[in-house]
């Protein structure tokens, strides 16, 4: 079927003041009705290429022709006003207001000088009627699931009279029946007409739900094509630039002694939530034991608690049989331990200094990279070197600051230096969260290395299902607070299985559960 | 190929062209200052070539006005260097001031006590007035760190106490009832600073100053110590993340600022007067904010911020005397200048477009070399 082009983006340069060429003579065009994919490993210029449409970033060079009008964005407003709406990857709603309320911020009904909640709410009916996506308009957004609160940015989009949605890697933060609820949302969409540009690098969802792709690599548009025309190892080529092995190469796990041991671990958070209820596990030397879970059901607390960065209500944890309640962080990293915060810009790194300067950091004063508290600029310069050189860093050199870096070398370096303390016991929380196929490949390549040749014990936090069943040993899933199943080999089972269990349909028996616990 | 060769040595990256545009953003503030001060003299002088000499070359015309030049440097290493130190902790920490005059107050105490040898003397009131100094910088440090109490609001309180129990000391235990004014009893001959070049009045202030220039440099970019408290400026959940003790640490690093000002409040009354006789805060304190900013917390540009700073004060000195242009003028230039050079975003866009071209050029040569392979 021939459709015709309703958004095209001519020449589009975009440079950053730190000299990153976000897009170089990016040219992208959209046909009305479609499904478009929009696709690049992180740091290939995907989002800053939606944010210069949406008016968030001005371009440095090109145009944009919409219906065959040349037209300069300079805003979201004015991008709403020519009817692009986006939805951006981190929700932009607030919490503590209704549906209702949410929909209609900034242009909302009025009754002489008050605001009509009625009127609010029936407007959120209707607009939800009409697109057959259902929401309940007085709930409060707080209360709302993922999927929920992605589908009233898609309303309040539309409510605001988009026909061209931007959807910066939607899918990211859904479980795999809410991708399926989602995808079903945007084929009726698609079927009235609206325009859609979807971001993502997973490929098997740009296979099912896309038309047409654009691949960005290195803030270059290298092919456009009909998704029929490609297979999803063709894409992965196009996005890397060489052939990707999406499968990892393992071995089974040699388990050895408890490495680190949970009974009873109980936390209450300072709203009086129990946000961990009587969690009881071990992890073995030389094992990787991933945790599934959605956003919410604990899983950033737990992390934070066997880091030393949270303190517990009640329980027991022990690194190498010892108790990690009230040592320091240091003590904990002096015993062995290492750990990778899902937050890398705040806790894994310091953006401003140096590449050295972030790799030292949890050894600077020791031998040899410091004598009498004098650093030894030399040694510290050269392990540096020898990292970068490991990890393939891809950087003007061990002096560069660090916030000169794409999200995956960034990732790099906090890799590099976390996994080369030699760790007895690594917390890996969200290790290649956001991160382009490369970087995360190579990741996970040193994280079975070092199960291996270290014989660590690993605790591996992941939102991406696939990861984590390829990589870990064994799994448990983490549902409102409580470990709800524990599967000791990841290949009997997949991705939907896990789903539903980390949505609570399901729980595994008292017996099953006692599996993931070894020192009886 | 020849392209490609003179790309290749002209290749900056893109830390090069920002350290360029700070220095030219330097010089363009000098320049718009200078115009400033240039049309204010035109507009109240009746002799604006001679008034605008004296503004430029007044302070270095005769050895007075270099000893002027001088002595007004000296106390600003010292607080330009403590100040430093605890912004590259991220510590907004405004009690140098008090730390500064407290140190004088302390360094005379010692300074009164009779039968101490030469030298010895000093290094006790130059230890005293550290200890007095990192007191009264550390009080605000160990306050947030225990009950979070914002360190800006604190320290700037904690200035009042300095003075205050200063001038108690002053006016009620060592008061010389026979000096005629205001001023503790004479300091000791064996406590004070010598003249450094006869016949002026530089004296050895100088080279300590300088010393703890050195020393702050030194602890902020050699060692362990400072690593630790820039690393905890930069990013301070990174830091704890990482096992860095972070709460003693900043106390630490602040009580190090306060000793250093402390240090400079001792060397000051000790070269320049014979007695205590200051009746209020210095100054001092809040001139090492403004140099600290000026070298962007890095010790090794205080001696410039510090020179720029005394220099431009000279001058409004000289002018003050031989001419009826007002001191104001002067203060007036020296806020154009520190306003335009303390703007990160000035410039910005030729900056901006600067890297814009350098990106271009080196992605140019990029694909020169994968067309040549």
């Amino acid at each position: 079927m021939y459709r015709v082009d309703v958004l095209s983006m001519e020449g589009i340069t975009k440079i950053y003041g730190n000299g990153f060429i976000a897009n170089k003579d990016v040219t992208f065009t959209v046909r009305e009705g479609e499904i478009h994919g929009l696709l690049g490993e992180n740091g290939a210029g995907k989002t800053t290429l939606m944010k210069v449409l949406f008016g968030q970033e001005e371009p440095d060079d090109g145009r944009i022709v919409l219906r065959g009008e040349e037209v300069k964005i300079a805003n979201p407003l004015k991008a709403l006003e020519l009817g692009i709406g986006m939805v951006h990857q981190h929700f932009m709603l607030v919490d503590s207001l209704t549906v209702a309320e949410n929909l209609v911020l900034g242009i909302e009904p009025r009754k002489g000088l008050s605001f009509d909640l009625e009127k609010a709410i029936q407007a959120t009916e209707e607009i939800s009627a009409r697109y057959k996506l259902p929401i309940n308009p007085r709930a409060i957004v707080d209360d709302l699931s993922v999927g929920e609160k992605q589908r009233l940015e898609i309303l309040k989009i539309l409510y605001r009279g988009a026909n061209i949605l931007l959807l910066d890697e939607p899918t990211a933060v859904l479980t795999p029946q809410e991708t399926e609820e989602l995808f079903k949302q945007l084929t009726t969409l698609k079927k009235q007409g609206y325009t859609i540009v979807f971001i993502s690098h997973k490929l098997n969802e740009i296979k099912e739900i896309c038309d047409r792709i654009t691949v960005l690599r290195k803030g270059r548009v290298v092919a456009t094509a009909d998704v029929c025309d490609v297979t999803e190892l063709e894409i992965s080529k196009l996005m890397v630039g060489r052939d990707v092995d999406l499968q990892i190469q393992k071995d089974e796990a040699k388990r050895g002694d408890t490495v680190l041991k949970v009974r009873n671990l109980e936390y209450i958070n300072n709203e009086a939530m129990k946000v961990l209820k009587k969690l009881s596990f071990d992890v073995r030397a030389g094992e990787i034991l991933g945790v599934a879970s959605i956003e919410g059901n604990g899983h950033s607390e737990l992390s934070e608690i066997v880091s030393g960065l949270r303190s517990y209500t009640d329980g027991e944890v022990q690194v190498c049989g010892q108790e990690i309640r009230e040592r320091s962080i240091r003590a904990l990293r002096e015993s062995g331990e290492s750990m990778i915060h899902e937050d890398r810009m705040i806790y894994g790194v310091s953006p401003e200094q140096s590449i050295s300067e972030n790799i030292i950091t949890d050894r600077f004063y020791k031998q040899p990279y410091s004598q009498k508290g004098i650093l030894k600029k030399q040694t510290i310069q050269e392990t540096a070197d020898v990292l970068i050189d490991d990890f393939q860093i891809a950087c003007d050199g061990p002096t560069a600051p660090v916030k000169t870096l794409s999200g995956g070398n960034i990732q790099k370096v906090v890799t590099a230096r976390e996994f080369s303390a030699n760790p007895k016991m690594l917390i890996a929380c969200q290790p290649t969260r956001g991160i382009d196929v490369g970087a995360a490949e190579l990741i996970r390549e040193k994280l079975v290395e070092l199960r291996d040749q270290h014989r660590t014990a690993i605790l591996l936090f992941s939102a991406d299902l696939t990861e984590l069943l390829t990589t870990s040993d064994s799994i448990i899933v983490l549902y409102d607070g409580e470990i709800v199943a524990y599967f000791d080999d990841p290949k009997a089972v997949n991705e939907s299985i896990l789903g539903e269990y980390m949505l609570g349909l399901k729980r595994h028996s008292e017996a099953e559960l006692q599996g993931v616990i070894y020192e009886k | 190929m020849k392209n490609k060769l003179a790309l290749g040595k002209r290749e900056l990256n893109t830390a090069q062209v920002t350290l360029r545009f700070r220095l030219i953003r330097t010089a363009i503030s000098l320049l718009l200052g200078l115009a400033v001060a240039f049309l204010l003299i035109l507009w109240v002088s009746d002799n604006p070539m001679r008034d605008m000499s004296n503004l430029l070359v007044g302070p270095l015309s005769n050895t007075h006005r270099i000893a002027v030049l001088v002595n007004m440097f000296v106390p600003l290493l010292f607080t330009g260097t403590a100040v430093s130190l605890m912004f590259s902790a991220g510590q907004i920490n405004l009690a140098a001031e008090g730390a500064f005059f407290s140190g004088a107050v302390v360094g005379t105490c010692v300074a009164l006590i009779p039968g101490i040898p030469f030298v010895l003397h000093f290094l006790l009131c130059a230890l005293a007035a550290a200890i007095s100094g990192a007191f009264f910088t550390g009080i605000p440090a160990l306050m947030n760190a225990k009950f979070k109490v914002m360190t800006v609001v604190s320290s700037l309180m904690i200035n009042y106490v300095a003075l205050f129990a200063g001038l108690y000391i002053i006016l009620n235990i060592v008061r010389d009832p026979t000096a005629g004014f205001e001023a503790s009893y004479k300091f000791q001959k064996s406590a004070q600073l010598p003249v450094l070049i006869p016949g002026t009045t530089i004296h050895v202030g100088l080279i300590i100053g300088f010393l703890m220039v050195f020393l702050g440099w030194f602890i902020q970019y050699k060692t362990g110590f400072g690593y630790q408290y820039r690393t905890i400026g930069k990013n301070p959940r990174f830091a704890k993340f990482s096992g860095i003790p972070v709460a003693s640490t900043l106390v630490a690093v602040q009580m190090l600022g306060g000793a250093i000002a402390g240090i400079g409040g001792a060397t000051e009354v000790l070269s320049l007067y014979d007695r205590f006789s200051y009746g209020g805060l210095t100054n001092h304190g809040w001139d090492g904010i403004m140099m600290a900013v000026l070298a962007r917390n890095n010790p090794k540009y205080i001696p410039l911020a510090a020179l720029f700073l005394a220099y431009i004060r000279t001058s409004a000195d000289v002018l003050n005397r031989t001419s009826q242009v007002p001191t104001e003028v002067v203060n007036i230039v020296q806020a154009v200048i520190i306003i335009f050079i303390a703007a990160e975003r000035f410039l910005y866009g030729w900056e901006h477009r600067s890297i814009v071209k350098l990106s271009e050029q080196r992605l140019e040569a990029q694909n020169e070399q994968l067309q040549e392979q």
